[in-house]
C-alpha cells in the first residue's frame, strides 16, 4: 500500500516540483566521496586486515579477540555496503563479503561439504576465491564462529585452516575494492565523460542517491520484513546475522552511514537535510528502545512484534523523504514507468 | 487480423456467451492500463491509429491484462506482490469475477487465454519454496481455480500461448522475491534465468538458457509471431557498464540469438528493457526503455538494428502492420513515423494485443 501511495505522490512530485535550485552536481559528489565512501572503504580495508591476523594469532570459535576483530569487520562492511556499485560489483566482491538474505540455505550446505571433505582449495587463497560465494565472507565466518553445528564440525585443524581462510579472502576483497576506489574509480566519478560510465556530473548523483534509497529499502524490507514475515507467520530465525547476535546492530551501523550519506547529498538543500536529520532520530530512538531484543527474537509476539514495526516504519518515513524531497531537489527523479521496475 | 476476429465473434455469438465481442467496444488493437489525471487507474481500449475505444476503472495501478480471445473481457492483475485479479466487462467495466492467488502465491501480473478462452494461465509464485508457478483457471465455472504446475523456473514474468495453441511460453525472470521483504531481490548472485516452453499440461517441452555470464540477465517480456519466433526483453542486474544485450530471439529447438545496436548505443538501454513486440509481419523487433528514453528497433532476419528512436518515458509497444505503435509515461501514442496522438492519461508498462 505504501509503496502505491509513493508512487502517486513521486509521480506529482515529478510533475509538479521542479528542482528548486540549481545544484552543483560536481560538488556534491566530490563532498560524498571525501566524506564518506573513501573513509569508509579505507576503514573496512584497516579492520579486514586486523580480522586477517586475529584469526591467524587464534583461529578457536570461543577466542575473544577473534570475535571482537569479527565484529569491527562486519561493522565496517555494514557502513559500505549499501555502496553496492563500480568496484563493489566486480567479480561480485559484495556478495562474496556478505552472501544474505540465503534462502535456500547455499551457506551451510557449502560450509558442511568443505569441513566433511576436508577440501584442500583452502590452501590457496586464489582457488579459494573462486569458490562459491557462499562458503566466502561474513556470513560464513559467522557459521564458522557461532552456529551450534558448524562451529564444532569435524577436524579441528582444517575448521581453523578455514576459518582463516575465509578471513584472508575477506581482506582480499576488501584491499582490491579500497585499491580500485583510489585507482581510478573515485577519479572518473568526478570526470564525467561521453564515453566513460559517469556522462554528466548528474549521472554520478544519480548513482549515489540510488545507494541510499537502495540501502534504506534493504533495512526496510529485509533486514527487518524477513523476520517480520507475516503476523500469521511471523519468522524470527529469519533475522540477519542473529547467531552472533548482531541483527539490530547491522541496521544501526547501516542507518548511521546512510543518514552520513543523505547529509552529503542534502549538502545544499538544507531544509531537506534538517527533515532527513530529524526523520534519522527518531529511528535511532526507536532501534534504542530495541536494544533488550537485538536479534528480533521478539516478532513472535504482540509487544515485541510491534517494536519492530515501528522501525520498519521509521525507516519507511526515512525513504518517503528522500525519495519525494531530497530526489526531485537532486533532479534525480524519473519517469511513470521508469519508476516502475516490473 | 480482422477475418479472425470476425470469425470468433462469430462463434461467441453462436455459443450463449454472456459478453459481446471485442466489437462492442470499438474494436481495440490493444489494451492498456493508464493513469487519468485525477490519479484514477483505468484499464483502456487503444487502435492502431491512437483512438482510445474505451476507459474502464481499475481498483489501483495494474500490471499487464490478459484479453479474452473472442468475448470483449479482460484479466487486470495487480502489480506484483499482489495476490488479486479482475475480470472486466470492457463495456461498462463491470467486475465479471475476482482472482484471488491461492495461499502461498502471489501473481506477478501477466496471464494467458487457452485460444477457445476456456482456460486461463498466470504466473505466479510459490513463495515460501521460492520456485515460479503456472495457476490455471477455468474461465466457464467462473474463474474457478482448477489446478497449477511449475514454471519451470523461478520468478515468472510474462507468459503468452503459443501460435499452435497447445503450449506455452514462460519467461522465468530467474529472479527471487518474498511479499513479505517488498520486491527486495534475494537471490542475485545465484539467479538462473530461462525461457521455458510448457505443455497445456505443464510438461517442460524446452528450456532455454543464456550462458552463465549473463546469469544476471532477467528474462522478462515476451512477444510472438504466428510462424513460432519468440521475442524476448531482459533486465540486467549486474553492473550497467557490463550490460550485455536486452533483446533476444528464438525459435523451439534451434539456439538464441541476442541482439544489439552497439555496446554504446544499448547502454543508453540503462540495463532495462520495458516491453518487447514483433512487428505485425514479424520482420522487425523493438524493445522499449522507458529508463533511457529509447526504443531500438531490428531486422529479425538479420539481426541488424535499423532503428533507434527517442520517446520520453516511452514503454508500451505493440505490433501493427509493417511497424509500431508505442505509448508513454506522458500521454503520448505514436509510431517510428512520428506522434499519433496525445491523450490525457499516463501510458502503463503495457500494451496487450486483442485477438492477435
Amino acid at each position: 500500500m505504501r509503496s502505491l501511495l509513493m508512487t502517486a505522490a513521486l509521480v506529482n512530485a515529478a510533475l509538479l516540483a521542479p528542482p528548486v535550485l540549481a545544484q552543483d552536481a560536481a560538488t556534491l559528489v566530490e563532498g560524498v566521496l571525501a566524506q564518506h565512501v573513501l573513509p569508509g572503504f579505507q576503514t573496512f580495508a584497516t579492520r579486514t586486515e586486523a580480522l586477517t591476523a586475529a584469526a591467524q594469532s587464534d583461529c578457536q570459535p570461543q577466542s575473544a579477540e577473534l570475535r571482537a576483530a569479527f565484529h569491527e569487520g562486519f561493522d565496517a562492511w555494514m557502513a559500505v555496503s549499501h555502496l553496492r556499485f563500480g568496484p563493489s560489483e566486480v567479480d561480485e566482491r559484495a556478495f562474496a563479503l556478505a552472501f544474505w538474505p540465503d534462502t535456500k540455505g547455499f551457506t551451510p550446505k557449502s560450509l558442511t561439504k568443505f569441513i566433511t571433505t576436508e577440501d584442500p582449495v583452502i590452501a590457496e587463497p586464489e582457488a579459494f576465491g573462486e569458490v562459491s560465494i557462499a562458503a566466502r565472507g561474513f556470513f560464513a565466518m559467522e557459521y564458522l564462529l557461532y552456529d551450534d553445528t558448524i562451529a564444532t564440525l569435524g577436524d579441528a585443524q582444517y575448521h581453523c585452516a578455514l576459518v582463516q581462510a575465509v578471513a584472508a579472502d575477506i581482506d582480499r576483497q576488501a584491499q582490491a575494492i579500497l585499491a580500485d576506489w583510489q585507482g581510478g574509480y573515485a577519479t572518473s566519478m568526478q570526470t564525467p565523460s561521453d564515453a566513460a560510465e559517469y556522462a554528466t556530473d548528474l549521472a554520478a548523483v544519480a548513482q549515489l542517491f540510488k545507494a541510499l534509497d537502495t540501502g534504506l529499502q534493504f533495512n526496510e524490507e529485509a533486514r527487518l520484513g524477513r523476520p517480520l514475515g507475516s503476523f500469521e507467520k511471523p519468522r524470527p530465525r529469519r533475522a540477519e546475522a542473529r547467531r552472533s547476535g548482531r541483527s539490530l546492530r547491522n541496521i544501526t551501523v547501516s542507518l548511521t552511514a546512510l543518514e552520513e550519506l543523505s547529509q552529503a547529498l542534502a549538502a545544499q538543500t538544507p531544509g531537506v537535510a534538517e527533515r532527513l536529520e530529524a526523520a534519522f532520530a527518531v529511528a535511532f530512538e526507536q532501534a534504542e528502545v530495541l536494544a533488550e531484543d537485538p536479534v528480533f527474537a521478539g516478532v513472535a509476539e504482540m509487544q515485541g512484534r510491534f517494536k519492530v514495526e515501528i522501525l520498519q516504519q521509521y525507516i519507511g518515513n526515512i525513504r518517503d523523504i528522500v525519495t519525494q524531497e531530497l530526489g526531485p531537489a537532486l533532479d534525480v527523479t524519473a519517469g511513470f514507468n521508469a519508476l516502475d521496475g516490473d | 487480423m480482422t477475418t479472425r476476429r470476425r470469425l470468433l465473434a462469430g462463434l461467441a455469438a453462436s455459443s450463449l456467451m454472456p459478453s459481446l465481442g471485442w466489437s462492442s467496444v470499438g474494436t481495440p488493437d490493444f489494451l492498456s492500463a493508464a493513469r487519468r489525471a485525477d490519479g484514477q487507474f483505468v484499464l483502456a481500449g487503444l487502435t492502431r491509429r491512437g483512438d482510445v475505444t474505451f476507459t474502464i476503472a481499475l481498483p489501483a495501478r495494474g500490471h499487464a491484462a490478459a484479453a479474452h480471445p473472442d468475448r470483449a473481457e479482460a484479466v487486470a492483475f495487480a502489480r506484483r506482490p499482489g495476490t488479486f485479479a479482475v475480470v472486466l466487462d470492457c463495456r461498462d467495466g463491470t467486475v465479471l469475477a475476482r482472482l484471488t492467488a491461492p495461499a502461498e502465491r502471489h501473481f506477478y501480473g501477466h496471464g494467458a487465454f487457452s485460444a477457445d478462452g476456456k482456460r486461463l494461465y498466470t504466473s505466479e509464485n510459490d513463495y515460501e519454496a521460492g520456485l515460479g508457478i503456472i495457476g490455471v483457471w477455468d474461465v466457464e465455472a467462473g474463474y474457478r481455480r482448477i489446478g497449477e504446475f511449475a514454471s519451470g523456473g523461478v520468478g515468472p514474468h510474462d507468459i503468452k500461448l503459443m501460435p499452435d495453441g497447445r503450449s506455452l511460453v514462460v519467461a522465468n525472470g530467474g529472479i527471487e522475491t518474498h511479499p513479505d521483504m517488498g520486491r527486495t531481490k534475494l537471490n542475485l548472485p545465484v539467479m538462473q534465468p530461462s525461457l521455458s516452453y510448457l505443455s497445456l499440461d505443464g510438461d517442460l517441452l524446452e528450456d532455454v538458457t543464456l550462458p552463465w555470464a549473463q546469469h544476471k540477465n532477467s528474462i522478462r517480456h515476451l512477444a510472438l509471431h504466428t510462424d513460432g519466433t519468440v521475442a524476448f526483453a531482459m533486465q540486467w542486474q549486474g553492473a550497467l557498464k557490463d550490460s550485455p544485450p536486452l533483446l533476444g530471439l528464438h525459435q523451439r529447438g534451434t539456439p538464441p540469438r541476442l541482439l544489439s545496436v552497439s555496446q554504446d548505443s544499448d547502454r543508453r538501454l540503462n540495463g532495462y528493457a520495458g516491453s518487447v513486440s514483433l512487428s505485425g509481419d514479424g520482420a522487425q523487433v523493438a524493445i522499449t526503455s522507458p529508463r533511457g528514453g529509447i526504443l531500438h528497433v531490428f531486422d529479425v532476419t538479420s539481426g541488424a538494428a535499423v532503428a533507434v528512436h527517442e520517446a520520453t518515458d516511452v514503454c508500451g509497444i505493440g505490433g501493427v502492420g509493417q511497424g509500431f505503435v508505442y505509448t508513454t509515461g506522458g500521454g503520448l501514442v505514436g509510431t517510428l513515423n512520428g506522434a499519433l496522438q496525445r491523450h490525457d492519461l499516463q501510458w502503463d508498462n503495457h500494451l496487450i494485443a486483442v485477438s492477435a
